[in-house]
């Protein structure tokens, strides 16, 4: 298991963050795979729109606690991060949305909107095309949870 | 072009005669308004075209919503707005999120088609990918490495270094540097999903493990930069038809005042007696068949310019040659049957060659394996060794 913890606003400083880190972390967790150069590629994008959707929409002020483990050809990352309820609201409703039978056909309709792409994008991104499993959780402490369960390695390959 | 801010770089570039507007690099930016003048300079390309425009994405590493809302976005305006326009995405399979991504535009349009682009990736592939190709490279190996054995430590590489072979084969090369030099890390890329799965399951049969065998493509490698100690890159330079790509990212990763180690034939340098003239006449023809397919089959003595021209200090050239009086006659001849096989077979045909010439072409490898099991005779395959260390 590997844990990054830092002030949200420290992380809100710079868009770069969500870059960095997700390509740290990626090359961290990427050994002992059938192919570590496209698992963490991979990785690397699916950690990295997680990244820039918490960037995007979370509480005032708190910690942000990112933490990844492997559990066999599972991969976990869990967020956390400060939330009030509006913020929680924004990823219930992307949660709510994957968990529905036109899962795929709405997020073909956020990818190819005339407007600005909704924030949480990459969460359906991540259910649909990655196949992840999202869930959420309040932590207690204004804070929320985001969990992601990847499987980014075909066993069958 | 270059946009360039921290983190991210990515690049684009617009090849007229091809109608294809490539994108290059990392691209996750924060608002879509930092690709403008990238969308702009599409806008510009797409505006003396018609028919079918090319995207070609397949050197895009990593992209981000906003990348991709905006440039898919901008596509789908071009093939809904002009209707004597279609559009190909052409995405690698080296990039694992990017045919998945693109291939969603497909269902958004019947003008847009994707594909994955990963044979005809370079002009020899079909042939270095051949499986009667792939049993060679084992025997050449199992003959070279007497030499190279030796060779490695004269040319820098010492136990319990960072090591990669690039354009690794089916990775028998890899296993045996793993077993002679135990390096601290070994990573063996490819560009051939055959060689790889080969590679991996030699690996797991001989119960050899930290060889880390990864895809890519050695003219434009996933890895990162100033990585390695030591980086060898054996009998490839020499079927890619642009040998200075792969030289750049060989550099690239190497640490500075790390090493890179290359080899390379002269196929027209091959020999043998008795009937040395056939012998001659017919390795004088591989090379310009290779020719034929944008291959360089004669580099060896070019290594040392290459080197030099790539940046490379302190290099050094050398050659060896593996011949039939090396204790192994019988596996020489099989190099040279399969060379026969592939050459003046699958190469020859697909040339055009007609039976005339196929059957002196042949020939000339039938004398060749004569001369290396006869008993009073000899056969030789030379191969050009050099190194050279990455500037500190
Ligand atoms: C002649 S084989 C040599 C293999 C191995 N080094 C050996 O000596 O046995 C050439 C290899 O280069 C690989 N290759 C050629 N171009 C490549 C590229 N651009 N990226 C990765 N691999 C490439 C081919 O797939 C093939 O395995």
């Amino acid at each position: 298991m590997l844990q990054m913890d830092l002030d949200i606003g420290d992380f809100c400083s710079n868009w770069a963050h969500c870059d960095l880190f997700s390509a740290y972390l990626a090359r961290m967790v990427s050994h002992n795979r059938l192919d570590s150069l496209l698992f963490s590629n991979l990785y690397s994008s699916a950690l990295n729109e997680l990244l820039e959707t918490v960037f995007r929409v979370h509480g005032n002020s708190g910690k942000l606690e990112c933490s990844v483990r492997r559990q066999g050809g599972l991969d976990r990352i869990e967020l956390v991060f400060p939330a009030d309820e509006d913020t929680f609201a924004v990823y219930r409703e992307a949660i709510d949305k994957l968990s529905g039978k036109d899962a795929e056909k709405l997020y073909l309709e956020a990818l190819f909107t005339e407007d600005e792409p909704d924030a949480s994008l990459g969460l359906l991104e991540l259910g649909v095309d990655y196949g992840a499993r999202l869930a959420i959780d309040r932590a207690g402490d204004g804070r929320m949870c985001l969990v992601a369960e990847l499987t980014l390695e075909d066993e069958n390959e | 072009m270059i946009a360039e801010n921290s983190t991210q770089s990515f690049q684009w570039t617009y090849n007229e005669n091809d109608q294809e507007f490539a994108l290059h690099g990392s691209l996750r930016p924060q608002k879509a308004e930092e690709l403008s003048k990238c969308i702009s300079a599409l806008d510009q390309s797409v505006s003396n075209v018609s028919g079918k425009f090319y995207v070609n994405v397949r050197r895009l590493v990593r992209m981000n919503n906003v990348a991709f809302h905006a440039i898919a976005g901008k596509i789908l305006d071009l093939v809904r707005g002009r209707s004597d326009l279609d559009v190909h995405v052409t995405t690698s399979s080296v990039v694992g999120w990017a045919t998945r991504k693109f291939a969603v535009l497909e269902t958004m349009s019947e003008k847009i088609t994707v594909s994955e682009y990963d044979s005809e990736f370079y002009p020899g592939q079909s042939f270095v990918e051949d499986s009667e190709f792939i049993h060679v490279l084992r025997t050449q190996t199992k003959l070279t490495w007497k030499h190279e054995k030796d060779l490695l430590r004269e040319h820098g590489l010492k136990p319990g270094m960072q090591v990669a072979d690039i354009c690794c084969g089916i990775g028998d090369f890899a296993v045996l540097l793993q077993k002679e030099f135990s390096p601290d890390r070994l990573v063996a890329l490819d560009h051939s999903k055959s060689s790889l799965d080969y590679a991996r399951q030699v690996a797991a049969d001989f119960g050899i493990k930290g060889i880390d065998y990864v895809f890519g493509d050695a003219a434009d490698m996933l890895l990162e930069d100033d990585q390695f100690d030591f980086v060898t890159c054996r009998h490839s330079l020499q079927v890619f038809d642009r040998p200075e790509l792969i030289l750049k990212e060989l550099f690239r990763i190497c640490k500075p005042g790390g090493r890179i180690y290359v080899t390379n034939e002269k196929n027209s340098h091959c020999l043998g007696e008795p009937r040395g003239e056939s012998i001659q006449w017919t390795y004088n023809e591989v090379a310009k068949l290779w020719h034929h397919f944008d291959m360089d089959i004669e580099i060896g003595p070019k290594s040392r310019r290459l080197l030099l021209e790539g940046g490379f200090e302190d290099v050094t050239i050398g050659s060896f040659m593996v011949t039939s009086t090396d204790g192994d006659p019988q596996g020489f001849a099989d190099i040279i049957a399969s060379w026969k096989n592939l050459f003046a077979g699958k190469m020859a045909s697909e040339r055009g060659d007609d039976a005339a010439f196929v059957e002196r072409f042949a020939k000339g490898f039938d004398d060749h394996i004569f001369a290396a099991l006869h008993p009073k005779g000899y056969a030789g395959w030379p191969i050009w060794v050099a190194s050279g260390r990455k500037p500190l």
